[in-house]
């Protein structure tokens, strides 16, 4: 018995090894080499004089105003992405989930921008907002508003990024909210309409507690991926101006990839990492407790 | 009557939505089909929305494009990354969803939770040290540091975990008592019963490797390895720097896409949680 047990473990760990020796190279020894580096003053040009330095890094992490700042963009995209992109595929979803005529090209063209990737739409924005020749100021000029200075100007950079992101990002949540709408049945509906209720009452009441579930998965996947944002202020604003777009990871990448200082950037690998960590878990806990 | 107008509104108010999502995309692909003293000339006006009216001119930016740059060689790069990537994540992530399916073996629990674990690892933070390991292996600049660590990811494991457990166990027995090894059933067997969970997977990996930025960046030097995405920013950065060549480029990068999306759309929402928000 025990023999088949051993010969099965055999059989199944050849079938596991490929996918665990990758793992293990690209994702969990990059985990304990963070960790490892983080203590300690590694330069990438120098690698035999590198040298266990204690808390030094995390010292200088708490001290360093960019990462500080970094932090605080960050924060900010979040807080603004989450409820215009989520209730922008919300408020299409619900458009969208009615019998009429032409309702595909309109599901089409919400979805569109999901096809182009990051690298895409920062360029291509970049063009659309250039303050003095892009089409948005000519458009905003005919309609008799001011030109903008949007990713030059440090109080309106990360907003701009805020409403691309999301700009591209709501047409695929919206599919997902349609499924889920598309998943309450229409009895549903009708019995609270026999009982009087109005079309508001039917979302605050029917609607909204049944998309619950697929609120809090689209929420914490959002979440996630907006902490990471890098892409788009690496191409379209470089971090800047005035630091005002400059984010943890790609604060991270600056220093440990330009810069070669392997050590700080991993000690604010560790720091970011665990940061994003408690944020992800309190979310999941508070919409568990939600649940019950 | 009040209905009609409720009506025009109604459609009125889409109409703008719609717009507001797709005019850039057309901007951009006219542009790419005027020549470039046309682009600030049009600006504002609906022929801007709108390629040349010359239509001899409209693919003649492509041809300026493809003879400043080796974009032929950045497709095939694309081309080459995505398919190896694609069918890499298949077969090791089915391989390693086979495993924690249909067999029992010593340390399971543990090694699946530590891969749930990991799951949660934001990767994308660990750059830095996914850099220097790359470094260690001596696969920089190499097309093997490009496609290796895109290829097993848990999600997948996880996606193809769950399909299989379906499967029911009789199917295997009764091959296995006509002597096929466990080889044998996955090749024959799992993968033939699992077309739907392959097609998720591959147009999944196939979009996140056609995506991909950063990683290709940081570890591609020479410029005929790179992959369109990293093409995009090169060509945008590399003076004189045109409009209209742009927005070619952008366009080139984006077709196989839309053709990925239209083939592959049942597929796509099956992959909900593995990528695809807007900040991916």
């Amino acid at each position: 018995m025990k023999n088949i047990n051993v010969r099965e473990s055999i059989a199944a760990y050849s079938f596991l090894s490929p996918a665990l020796i990758l793992l293990g190279l690209f994702l969990l020894l990059p985990v304990l080499m963070a960790i490892y580096y983080a203590f300690t003053d590694y330069y990438l040009l120098t690698p035999d004089n590198r040298q266990f330095v204690g808390l030094e890094n995390f010292i200088a992490i708490i001290k360093d105003p960019i990462f500080l700042q970094s932090l605080k963009n960050v924060a900010l995209f979040v807080v603004c992405v989450i409820p215009v992109q989520i209730g922008s595929a919300l408020g299409l979803a619900l458009l969208i989930n009615k019998q009429r005529r032409g309702n595909l090209f309109f599901k089409v063209a919400f979805f569109a921008p999901v096809v182009l990737s990051l690298v895409v739409i920062s360029v291509l924005w970049l063009y659309l907002l250039n303050p003095s020749e892009g089409l948005i100021n000519v458009i905003l000029e005919r309609v008799g508003i001011n030109p903008q200075p949007f990713l030059t100007s440090p109080d309106q950079a990360i907003y701009t990024i805020v409403f691309v992101s999301a700009w591209q990002g709501a047409g695929y949540q919206m599919l997902i909210f349609l499924a889920g709408l598309q998943n309450i049945p229409s009895s549903v509906y009708e019995a609270s309409k026999m009982d009087g209720a109005n079309k508001w009452q039917n979302f605050i009441h029917i609607t909204l507690p049944l998309l619950k579930p697929t609120s809090i998965l689209i929420m914490i996947t959002t979440l996630i991926a907006a902490f990471k944002l890098i892409i788009q202020p690496m191409v379209m604003t470089q971090g800047g101006p005035m630091n005002s777009t400059m984010t943890p990871v790609y604060y991270i990448y600056q220093t440990g990839f330009s810069d070669r200082l392997i050590g700080y950037a991993s000690a604010m690998t560790v720091v970011f990492g665990i940061l994003i960590g408690i944020v992800t878990f309190i979310q999941s806990k508070v919409s568990r407790e939600d649940d019950s | 009557m009040s209905r009609k107008f409720k009506k025009v509104v109604e459609y009125t108010f889409l109409i703008l939505l719609a717009c507001i999502f797709i005019f850039p995309l057309i901007w951009m692909v006219a542009s790419s089909m005027k020549p470039e003293a046309n682009i600030p000339v049009d600006m504002g006006s609906i022929q801007s929305l709108l390629p040349s009216i010359v239509p001899s001119e409209w693919f003649q930016t492509y041809q300026e494009l493809f003879s400043r740059f080796d974009v032929f060689q950045y497709i095939f790069n694309s081309v080459t990354y995505a398919i190896v990537v694609t069918l890499g994540s298949i077969v090791v992530n089915a391989m390693a969803g086979y495993a924690f399916s249909k067999f029992d073996f010593i340390g399971k629990k543990v090694l699946f939770g530590l891969l749930i674990a990991l799951l949660i690892v934001p990767a994308e933070t660990l750059i830095i040290t996914q850099f220097t390991v790359a470094h260690d292996l001596g696969i920089l600049n190499t097309r093997l540091a490009v496609i290796l660590p895109m290829i097993a990811n848990m999600f997948f494991i996880y996606l193809f975990r769950n399909f299989f457990k379906a499967i029911p166990d009789e199917i295997i027995e009764s091959v296995k008592l006509d002597g096929a090894n466990y080889w044998t059933i996955f090749w024959k067997i799992i993968l033939p019963m699992s077309k739907p969970a392959i097609a998720t997977v591959g147009t999944l990996s196939f979009i996140l490797s056609w995506n991909d930025y950063l990683w290709p960046l940081m570890v591609l030097t020479d410029s005929e390895k790179f992959p369109l995405q990293v093409a995009i920013t090169n060509i945008n950065t590399t003076p004189p720097v045109y409009t209209n060549q742009v927005m070619a480029i952008l366009t080139i990068s984006t077709i196989p896409l839309i053709i990925v999306y239209i083939v592959a759309q049942k597929y796509l929402l099956q992959g909900l949680g593995g990528s695809g928000t807007g900040i991916k």
